[in-house]
């Protein structure tokens, strides 16, 4: 199958025409596109309404849609009904939503960015920045490509090889490293934005946290923390006037 | 403080651009997370540091935010430009304060126009909507391309809002005397309850919280042997 490179790369903005109504499916017509057009010379026909299923409604965490757009892609190539195609995506948009949301979103991103205050409280610097956007975008190739090529390998068997591939074992362990290095960074980017340390502002913060942490966990959802943020600095703004 | 030249405001431009387009459309590489954003700010306007520390401070309200499927969140990145512009070059304090402040209100209104985005890929959508169900590639390339460009717009219009708030906010600054100084710490203060308030709704129960209270507890004593 042609057009391998070129999924690749439009799957990295996989995203790029999200709407309520179809998601990511458009994103997924577009990046499905280099992979569709063996199949118009082969039969018109066939290369139309896979290109109309391709771009059907989908969501997914967008690292790993490439699992269901290489199945889709075999599956249309090895002539699979057009119906089973779609239960196939229908049946994927959950699991790799959930798996996706888990590892990157809850997982790896809390535990970088927490781990590139930590250091960065710690006085490494910004170097630790640089690094940590390398590695990650690494990474997310990595993971896009490894979607991608064993979707295409695995065809309708694609949530057999999921289930027995990296994705859920990771899942399932990387909830307890993303909450030691949030409880790790917390602490130390406090003190750091507070140095040097002087009692009244350390007060004045440890005031504000937990009053913003009662609100923020039983105040409901109106209370986001910007919308915390903010009207604590007007309270905060009107006492100075009060007592100065 | 003295006028950003116009170099300058056009690289803070594209930078925030590049932000707001790396939040959901394209690349998706976390050149959109605030540290990452004002860091970049800072460092384009020479000084590094003070984007470092705001960038930091709304880092911990980033970290509350679970940006999954349809959910609305307020966004973070170009935000985090205009408020390294707002910190640069005051007392670190105050700057880190001030810019946080203005951060986070641009954050806000940033993260709505992102439901904007999305339903005015669904009116194009819905026009083309007879192409793309005849299988048509060119209604598919075009809606694609579309939202990319609506995404361009819209990061470009939110940057240049931060960006023109934090220089007037600095214009007045420069002109008053003593900043309030007191917002800096109760805002640090919300962040890291916000920071721990993300963490604990993803940590859940047993080990993970476990896990949770065993780093709290080393940042602790780490910030402690730190400060002594």
């Amino acid at each position: 199958m042609k057009g391998r490179r070129r999924a690749l790369l439009r799957l990295m903005a996989v995203q790029g025409a999200w709407s309520y109504e179809r998601m990511i499916g458009v994103g997924m017509g577009y990046a499905s596109e280099p992979l569709l057009e063996d199949l118009e010379a082969a039969s018109p026909e066939r290369h139309r309404e896979a290109t109309a299923r391709s771009a059907e409604f989908f969501n997914c965490h967008p690292y790993l849609a490439g699992l269901a757009l290489g199945a889709a892609a075999r599956a249309e190539h090895d002539g699979a009904p057009g119906v089973q195609i779609q239960r196939l995506r229908t049946a994927l948009c959950s699991p790799l939503g959930a798996l996706g949301d888990q590892v990157f979103w809850a997982g790896l991103v809390p535990i970088l960015m927490s781990l590139a205050l930590a250091v960065i409280a710690l006085g490494g610097g910004g170097k630790v920045l640089v690094a940590v956007v390398l590695a990650y975008n690494l990474f997310r190739v990595l993971v896009t490509r490894w979607a991608l090529v064993t979707g295409l390998d695995s065809g309708m068997q694609v949530g057999t090889a999921i289930s027995s591939s990296w994705l859920p074992g990771m899942a399932a362990r990387i909830a307890a490293p993303a909450g030691f290095a949030a409880g790790l960074a917390v602490p130390l980017v406090g003190a750091w934005l507070l140095a040097p340390v002087a009692w009244r502002p350390v007060v004045e913060s440890i005031v504000s946290a937990g009053a913003a942490f009662v609100l923020l966990r039983w105040g409901g959802a109106r209370w986001t923390s910007p919308r915390v943020a903010l009207a604590f600095a007007v309270v905060a703004l009107l006492w100075t006037r009060v007592v100065p | 403080m003295s006028a950003l030249p116009a170099s300058a405001l056009a690289l803070l431009l594209l930078w925030g651009t590049i932000v707001g387009l790396d939040l959901v459309s394209v690349p998706q590489g976390l050149l959109s997370r605030p540290l990452v954003s004002a860091s970049v700010a800072g460092w384009l306007l020479g000084d590094f540091e003070a984007g470092l520390r705001v960038g930091a401070l709304l880092e911990l309200f980033a970290l509350d935010v679970l940006p999954v499927g349809a959910s609305r969140y307020p966004e973070f990145g170009p935000a985090a430009v205009g408020a390294a512009v707002l910190a640069a070059g005051l007392p670190t304090m105050e700057g880190t304060g001030l810019g946080a402040l203005l951060g986070l209100a641009v954050a806000l209104p940033a993260g709505w126009t992102l439901d904007w985005l999305r339903h005015a890929n669904a009116r194009h959508l819905h026009r083309l909507s007879a192409a793309l169900n005849a299988g048509s590639s060119s209604a598919v390339r075009q809606l694609q391309w579309a939202g990319i460009g609506r995404d361009v717009a819209r990061s470009a219009g939110v940057t240049a809002l931060a960006l023109a708030l934090a220089i007037l906010v600095r214009t007045q600054v420069d002109a008053t005397a003593p900043l309030p100084a007191l917002q800096t710490p109760v805002l640090i203060g919300v962040g890291m309850a916000a920071a721990l308030s993300g963490a604990l709704r993803t940590a859940g129960r047993g080990r993970r919280l476990a896990w949770l209270g065993v780093g709290l507890a080393t940042g602790m004593v780490a910030a402690l042997v730190v400060a002594a």
